[in-house]
C-alpha cells in the first residue's frame, strides 16, 4: 500500500510543499489532502479483495461445485477442498465480500476520500479542524482492516453468518464454529466505528466552524452539505453498531446471553440494534454519492441546480426519517406484525425525499448544455441505476410483497443497484471528474468512455436478471441453488450474472490502466478543467500546501452558471458577480 | 477539453438489449416454468399477492420509463451545441411541490393497499385449520401433527431441548398422540395454521409458490401463519435465512393432497405412531391406547 | 455558527491552524453526542431485555444489586461511590475555577479528582470481585450478569480513559504550568469528558441499580 501510495504521489507537483520526509509526507500526515489519498488508495485495494470474493462465489453460483479456475487452488481449506468452493467457505466468501464492500470500500471512499480532500477545499479552509483526529482515524480504518482481514487466517477460518451477524447464529460458537473469526470481525467493526466517528466529529466540526468569510451554510456546494448531514448520520449510527458488537463480542467469548434464549436474551434484540445502525447506513452510503453527482451534474450541464435548497432539505428529510425506518429489515422476522405495518409507513415516506432528488435532477438537465464527458456519463448513470434500486425498495417496502421476495436475490439486485449502480457509480464519476485537482494530471477520456461503457453494460447484465431470480424464488446465501428443484431451471439466468460480473471485474483493470498510465503520461491539468465555480477548483491542481495562499471570500452560492449577461458560463464562488450579470438569489 | 459523446447511449442500451436477450434465449427450451416471472401460486392469499406484486410493477414500471423517457429526452435534446447556452434557472417551487405532492399521494395509497393486505393475511386462522407444529433446527425440519385425538399440543419454547425437540410439557395428554413427519403433508383447500419453532439459531419458512415467508426465531413460537391451498403439487420448504453451514441445504418436501389422500396418509402415521409409542404408553396411560 | 465566526486562521506555509478553543470544544460535544448513543444502545438493549423477558427482577437465586429499603450495606457502598464520582466533577470545576480565576495553579484539585476517580474505579472493581464471589459474574444468571457487567464494564473503561486524562493534564500542569487563563483548551476538553463520564454514570446507576 505505501509502496503504490509513494509511487503515485512522486508525480505530483507540490508547489509549496516543505520538503520533509517519506514517513512524515505519505504515511503520517496531517494534511487532509494527502489523507484523503490514503483513503483512496487503501479503499482501491479493498475494492479488489472484494470484487475478488464476489467474482469467485459468483462463479460457484453459476457452475457449482466444479474447480474454480485460476484462482481455486490457491484457497484456504476453510474456503475450498481441491478447489471447488465448499457451503461454509461460500458463506464466509459471502460475508466478507460485504463487510469489505460496505465498511472498507464504500464508506472509506465517499467520507474517507472524498469527504477529506473536498471538504476543506469547498469550504475554503486550510485544513481540517482537527488534523491530527484526522490521520488518526485513517490509521484506524487501516487496523480495523488488518483485522478483519486476520479473520480468513483464524482458526475455523472467517465467520460465514453474513454482514448481517444475525445472532445467536453468529453469538454462539457451538452454532456458527468460528469463535475467532466472529470476534475478529466484532473487533474490526468496533474499531472501523471509532475511525467513522473520529471522522465524523472532524467534519461537523470543520464545516461548521471553519468555512470561509461569505460561506453561507445555504452557500455550501451539494458535496459539502451531503457530507455534513452523512455526517450526523454517522455520529449518531455507529455507535449503536459498536454497542451491537460488543455485546456480541461478549456473548462469544465472555459466556453473556444478550442474543441466548435460554439466558434471557433476545436474539431479535440484534437485529434491531443492527438495522438501527444499518438503515442509516445505506443512506450514509448514498447520500455523498448523491452530493457529488450533483455537482458533476450541474457542472456539467453548464446549469444551475435546479432546486438546490430541495435538494438539502430532501437530504435532512433522508437523514431524519432514516432513523425511523429499519423495521423494514424485519417485517417477517418475527416483530410485532402491527410494528411492521409502521415501519411500512414511514419507509414509503423516506421515498419522497429520493424522488425530489430524482426530479430536481432531471430539471437540472433541462434545457441545459449537456457535456458527456466521462464523469457526467457515470453520473448521470447514477441516477438511473438509482432509480432502478429505488424502485425496487418499494416492492419490499410493501409488507405483503416483502412476504414474498424477502431474503431473495430481489433484495440482493435492489443492494447492487443501490450500492453499485449508486454509490461506486457516482464514487467512478467523481474520481474522473477530481482526478485533475488530486494529482494534476487528466484521465484519458477515450479510456474513461471504455471504462464506463463496459461498467454500464456488465454491472446491468451482472445484477438485473437477480430481480427475476428472486421473483422465481431464489434464496440468498445458498452456495448450490441446483440443489433445489424449482431453482435449476433457473441456471441460465445464475451463469449470465456471473458472466456479467466478470466482466465487470476485467472492466476495473480498463480504469486502473486509465489512473495508472495518466499519473505519469496524463495530460497537466489546469487548474479548472471543468470551468467549475467550486473554489477548490481557483488553486493549483494538486492545491498547495495550506490550499489557499489567502483566504478566499466567497460571494455567492455554488452553482452560477450560464448567468445572464456574462461573457462565460461560470462564475467561481470567490469572483463578485460583474455588475453586468443578472443573477438571482443567493 | 470537454469532448461530447453522441449516440453513446443509444448504442449502451441497445448493446444491451441485445446481449440479455440473445443469452437467455439460447437456453429458451430448457425452462419449466418461466424463469422471470414467480412461480404458480398456490394460496388464496397468494393470489392477492400477486394482483399487489402486478399492481406495483405496473407503477413502478411506468414510474421508470416515465423518468428515463424525459431523462433521455433532455439529455440528447439539451446536449451540448455550439453557440446554445444553458438557460440560467434556479427551480421553481411550485414545481416542487407538485412533484413532493404526488408522489406521496401514491405512497399514502400504496401503503394503505399493501397495510389492509397484510392486516388480512395476518387476521386469526378460522377454527377448522388443521395445525402443524413445524420445528427447526440444524439442519432440517419436524413436522408433528396433532395424531387421532386432533388437538397439537402446544411448544412451549422454553422447554425445547436435544431430549424434549419440541419443548412440549411433561404429561400433557395432548402431545401423548401426536406423531411427527420428515414432510409437510397438507389438504387441498384446508387452511392450515403452522406454530414455528426454533431449536438452535434462526431459520425461515419459505415457499415461494405459497408467497409466505416467516423467520422462526429460537426462543418462541409464532403462530399467526396461516394459509389455504388452491392446488395440489409438490413443492419445497426452503430455509431462507442464513442459519450455518448447512443452511444451503436446509429443505423439506411439501406435498399438498387432496382431503381423501390426506385422511388416509393421516391415519396411516397416526397408527403407526402409536403402535411404536404403544408399549410404554400402555403402562403410563392404558385407557389411552384404546382410542 | 454564522460564517462570521469562521476562523480560517493564516495559514502559514507548512503550518497548520490550530483549531481554535470554541471549535475543539464544539469537536468535543459532537464526540459526546456519539459516545452517549453508545451507552444509549447498551441501556436501551438492557432495558428491553429486562421488559421482554418479564417475571421477578433479579432472577431468582442471584445476588440483588438494587438498591432496596433498608440499605444494604452494598447499596451503601455504591451510593458512596457513586458520591465519590460525582464530588470529583465538582473537584475538577473546581481546578478550572482555580486556574481560570489566577487562584491557584489548579494541581491540587487535579490530583484530588485524580485520587477521587481512583477511588470509585478501586470500589468498582472491588464490587465485581465481589459480586463474582456471590456468583453473579458475566455468564451467570443470564441477561442480569451480562447487563450489568458489559454496561459498568464499559463506564469503567471510560473512567480510566478519563483518569489518564487527566493525568496528563495533571502532568503538563506539574511539569510547565501549561495552563493559564485563556490557556485551558485541552483542560476544558477533559473537563467535559470528565461531566459526561459523570452523567453517564447517574443513567448507568439509575438503570441498573434503582429501576
Ligand atoms: C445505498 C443504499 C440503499 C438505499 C439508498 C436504499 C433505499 C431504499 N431501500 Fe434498501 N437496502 C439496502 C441499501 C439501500 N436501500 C441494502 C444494502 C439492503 C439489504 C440489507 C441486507 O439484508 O443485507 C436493503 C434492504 C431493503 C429492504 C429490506 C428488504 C428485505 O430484506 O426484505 C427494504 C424494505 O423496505 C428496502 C427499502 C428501501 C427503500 C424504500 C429505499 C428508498 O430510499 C428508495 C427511494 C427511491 C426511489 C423510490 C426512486 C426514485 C423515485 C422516483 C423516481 C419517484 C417516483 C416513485 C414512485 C411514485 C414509486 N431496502
Ligand atoms: C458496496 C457494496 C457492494 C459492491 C460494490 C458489491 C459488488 C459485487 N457484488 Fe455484492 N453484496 C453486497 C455489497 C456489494 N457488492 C452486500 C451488502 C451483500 C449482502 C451480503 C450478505 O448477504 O451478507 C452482497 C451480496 C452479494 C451477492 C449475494 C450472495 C448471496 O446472497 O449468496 C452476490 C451474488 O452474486 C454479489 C455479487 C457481487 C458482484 C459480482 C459484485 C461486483 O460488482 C464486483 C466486481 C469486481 C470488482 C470491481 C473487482 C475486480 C477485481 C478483480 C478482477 C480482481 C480479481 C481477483 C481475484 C479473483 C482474486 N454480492
Ligand atoms: Cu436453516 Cu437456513
Ligand atoms: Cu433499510
Amino acid at each position: 500500500m505505501s509502496a503504490l501510495t509513494a509511487e503515485s504521489a512522486r508525480e505530483v507537483p507540490s508547489p509549496s510543499v516543505h520538503r520533509s520526509g517519506f514517513i512524515r509526507t505519505y504515511l503520517w500526515t496531517y494534511d487532509h489532502k494527502m489523507i484523503g489519498l490514503q483513503y483512496l488508495w487503501t479503499a482501491l485495494a479493498f475494492l479488489f479483495i472484494g470484487g475478488g470474493l464476489a467474482l469467485i462465489f459468483r462463479y460457484q453460483l453459476a457452475w457449482p461445485n466444479t474447480v474454480v479456475p485460476v484462482v481455486g487452488h490457491f484457497l484456504p481449506a476453510s474456503a475450498a477442498v481441491d478447489g471447488v468452493i465448499i457451503p461454509q467457505g461460500y458463506n464466509m466468501m459471502v460475508t466478507m465480500h460485504a463487510t469489505v464492500m460496505v465498511f472498507f470500500v464504500v464508506m472509506p471512499m465517499l467520507i474517507g476520500a472524498f469527504g477529506n480532500y473536498l471538504i476543506p477545499l469547498q469550504i475554503g479552509a486550510g485544513d481540517m479542524a482537527f488534523p491530527l483526529l484526522n490521520e488518526l482515524s485513517y490509521w484506524l480504518y487501516v487496523l480495523s482492516g488488518f483485522v478483519l482481514i486476520g479473520a480468513f487466517f483464524a482458526p475455523g477460518g472467517a465467520p460465514g453468518t453474513g454482514w448481517t451477524a444475525y445472532a445467536p447464529l453468529s453469538s454462539v460458537a457451538a452454532y456458527n464454529g468460528t469463535r475467532v473469526g466472529q470476534s475478529l470481525w466484532g473487533i474490526a467493526i468496533f474499531i472501523n466505528g471509532l475511525s467513522s466517528i473520529a471522522g465524523a466529529t472532524n467534519y461537523i466540526t470543520t464545516i461548521v466552524n471553519m468555512r470561509a468569510p461569505g460561506m453561507k451554510m445555504f452557500r455550501l456546494p451539494l458535496p459539502v452539505w451531503s457530507l455534513f448531514i452523512t455526517a450526523i448520520l454517522l455520529v449518531l449510527a455507529v455507535p449503536v453498531l459498536s454497542a451491537a458488537a460488543a455485546m456480541l463480542f461478549s456473548d462469544l467469548n465472555f459466556g453473556t446471553s444478550f442474543f441466548r434464549p435460554a439466558g434471557g436474551g433476545q436474539p431479535l434484540l440484534w437485529q434491531h440494534l443492527f438495522w438501527f445502525f444499518g438503515h442509516p447506513e445505506v443512506y450514509i452510503m448514498i447520500l455523498p454519492g448523491m452530493g457529488l453527482a450533483s455537482e458533476i451534474i450541474s457542472v456539467s450541464s453548464r446549469k444551475p441546480i435546479f432546486g438546490y435548497a430541495a435538494m438539502v432539505w430532501a437530504m435532512v428529510a433522508i437523514a431524519f426519517l432514516g432513523f425511523v425506518v429499519w423495521g423494514h429489515h424485519m417485517f417477517v422476522s418475527g416483530m410485532n406484525l402491527t410494528l411492521s405495518a409502521a415501519f411500512s409507513v414511514s419507509t414509503m415516506f423516506i421515498a419522497v425525499p429520493s424522488a425530489i432528488k430524482t426530479f430536481n435532477w432531471l430539471g437540472t438537465v433541462w434545457r441545459g448544455s449537456i457535456h458527456f464527458t466521462t464523469a457526467m456519463c457515470f453520473a448521470l448513470a447514477f441516477v438511473s441505476m438509482f432509480v432502478i434500486g429505488g424502485l425496487s425498495g418499494i416492492f419490499m417496502a410493501s409488507t405483503p410483497i416483502d412476504l414474498f421476495v424477502h431474503h431473495t436475490y430481489f433484495i440482493v439486485a435492489h443492494i447492487h443497484y443501490v450500492l453499485f449502480g449508486g454509490s461506486i457509480f457516482a464514487i467512478f464519476g467523481s474520481l474522473y471528474f477530481w482526478f485533475p485537482k488530486m494529482f494534476g494530471r487528466m484521465l484519458s477520456e477515450p479510456l474513461g468512455k471504455l471504462h464506463f461503457l463496459l461498467t454500464f453494460v456488465f454491472f446491468n447484465l451482472a445484477f438485473f436478471p437477480m430481480h427475476n431470480l428472486g421473483l422465481a424464488g431464489m434464496m440468498r446465501r445458498i452456495s448450490d441453488p441446483t440443489i433445489y428443484e424449482h431453482l435449476r431451471q433457473l441456471q441460465p439466468l445464475n451463469q449470465l450474472a456471473t458472466i456479467g460480473a466478470i466482466g465487470l471485474g476485467f472492466t476495473t483493470f480498463v480504469f486502473l490502466y486509465n489512473v495508472i498510465r495518466s499519473l505519469r503520461h496524463g495530460a497537466h491539468a489546469p487548474a479548472n478543467p471543468w470551468h467549475s465555480n467550486t473554489l477548490e477548483w481557483t488553486v493549483p491542481s494538486p492545491p498547495g500546501h495550506g490550499n489557499f495562499p489567502v483566504t478566499p471570500t466567497v460571494y455567492h452560492g455554488p452553482y452560477e452558471y450560464s448567468v445572464p449577461g456574462m461573457e462565460k458560463d461560470f462564475l467561481p464562488q470567490n469572483e463578485p458577480a460583474p455588475a453586468e450579470a443578472r443573477l438571482h438569489s443567493h | 477539453m470537454l469532448p461530447s459523446g453522441n449516440g453513446w447511449f443509444r448504442r449502451t442500451v441497445l448493446l444491451f438489449v441485445v446481449v440479455l436477450c440473445g443469452t437467455a434465449g439460447l437456453y429458451a427450451e430448457q425452462r419449466s416454468g418461466s424463469i422471470y416471472w414467480a412461480p404458480e401460486n398456490a394460496t388464496v392469499t397468494g393470489h392477492e399477492v400477486d394482483r399487489l406484486l402486478n399492481f406495483i410493477f405496473l407503477l413502478t414500471v411506468s414510474v421508470f420509463v416515465l423518468t428515463q423517457a424525459v431523462y433521455i429526452f433532455y439529455l440528447v435534446k439539451y446536449r451540448r451545441r455550439d453557440g446554445v447556452k444553458a438557460h440560467y434557472f434556479h427551480g421553481n417551487t411550485k414545481l416542487e411541490i407538485i412533484w413532493t405532492a404526488i408522489p406521496a399521494a401514491i405512497f399514502i395509497g400504496l401503503v394503505i393497499y399493501s397495510n389492509e393486505l397484510w392486516e388480512r393475511i395476518h387476521r386469526p386462522p378460522p377454527p377448522n385449520a388443521l395445525q402443524v407444529g413445524i420445528s427447526s433446527y440444524q439442519f432440517g425440519w419436524d413436522f408433528r401433527y396433532a395424531g387421532a385425538d386432533g388437538s397439537l399440543a402446544m411448544p412451549d419454547p422454553e422447554k425445547i431441548s436435544m431430549e424434549n425437540k419440541f419443548g412440549l410439557a411433561e404429561g400433557d395428554p395432548a402431545a401423548a398422540d401426536d406423531f411427527t413427519s420428515a414432510e409437510l403433508v397438507i389438504p387441498v383447500g384446508r387452511p392450515v395454521q403452522i406454530l414455528l419453532n426454533s431449536r438452535d439459531v434462526i431459520h425461515s419458512f419459505y415457499v415461494p409458490e405459497f408467497r409466505l415467508y416467516q423467520d422462526a426465531v429460537p426462543g418462541r413460537t409464532i403462530s399467526w401463519v396461516w394459509f389455504e391451498t388452491i392446488r395440489k403439487g409438490e413443492f419445497q420448504l426452503a430455509c431462507s435465512q442464513l442459519c450455518g453451514q448447512g443452511h444451503y441445504n436446509m429443505n423439506a418436501r411439501i406435498r399438498v393432497v387432496d382431503e381423501a389422500e390426506f385422511e388416509k396418509w393421516y391415519r396411516e402415521k397416526s397408527a403407526k405412531a402409536q403402535a411404536a409409542a404403544a408399549p410404554p404408553k400402555i403402562a403410563e396411560n392404558p385407557t389411552k391406547t384404546t382410542l | 455558527m454564522t460564517a462570521a465566526t469562521a476562523l480560517v486562521h493564516e495559514t502559514k506555509h507548512g503550518e497548520h491552524a490550530k483549531a481554535s478553543p470554541a471549535t475543539a470544544r464544539f469537536g468535543m460535544l459532537i464526540f459526546l453526542a456519539s459516545e452517549a448513543m453508545l451507552f444509549a444502545g447498551l441501556i436501551g438493549g438492557y432495558i428491553v431485555l429486562r421488559i421482554s423477558r418479564g417475571g421477578e427482577w433479579p432472577p431468582a437465586g442471584a445476588p440483588d444489586i438494587g438498591v432496596t429499603w433498608p440499605l444494604s450495606s452494598l447499596n451503601l457502598v455504591m451510593i458512596v461511590n457513586s458520591g465519590v464520582l460525582i464530588a470529583s466533577s465538582f473537584l475538577f470545576h473546581l481546578a478550572e475555577g482555580s486556574i481560570k480565576k489566577r487562584s491557584g495553579s489548579g494541581i491540587f484539585w487535579l490530583f484530588a479528582t485524580l485520587v477521587a476517580g481512583t477511588i470509585f474505579l478501586v470500589v468498582q472493581a472491588w464490587e465485581w470481585s465481589h459480586l463474582r464471589h456471590e456468583g453473579l459474574w458475566f455468564n451467570t444468571h443470564g441477561i442480569y450478569g451480562s447487563c450489568f457487567f458489559v454496561t459498568t464494564g464499559f463506564h469503567g473503561l471510560h473512567v480510566i480513559i478519563g483518569l489518564c486524562l487527566i493525568l496528563w493534564c495533571l502532568l503538563r500542569q506539574v511539569s510547565g504550568r501549561c495552563y493559564r487563563p485563556g490557556h485551558t483548551t485541552s483542560l476544558d476538553n477533559v473537563g467535559l469528558y470528565w461531566h459526561f463520564v459523570d452523567v453517564v454514570w447517574i443513567v448507568v446507576f439509575t438503570s441498573l441499580y434503582v429501576i
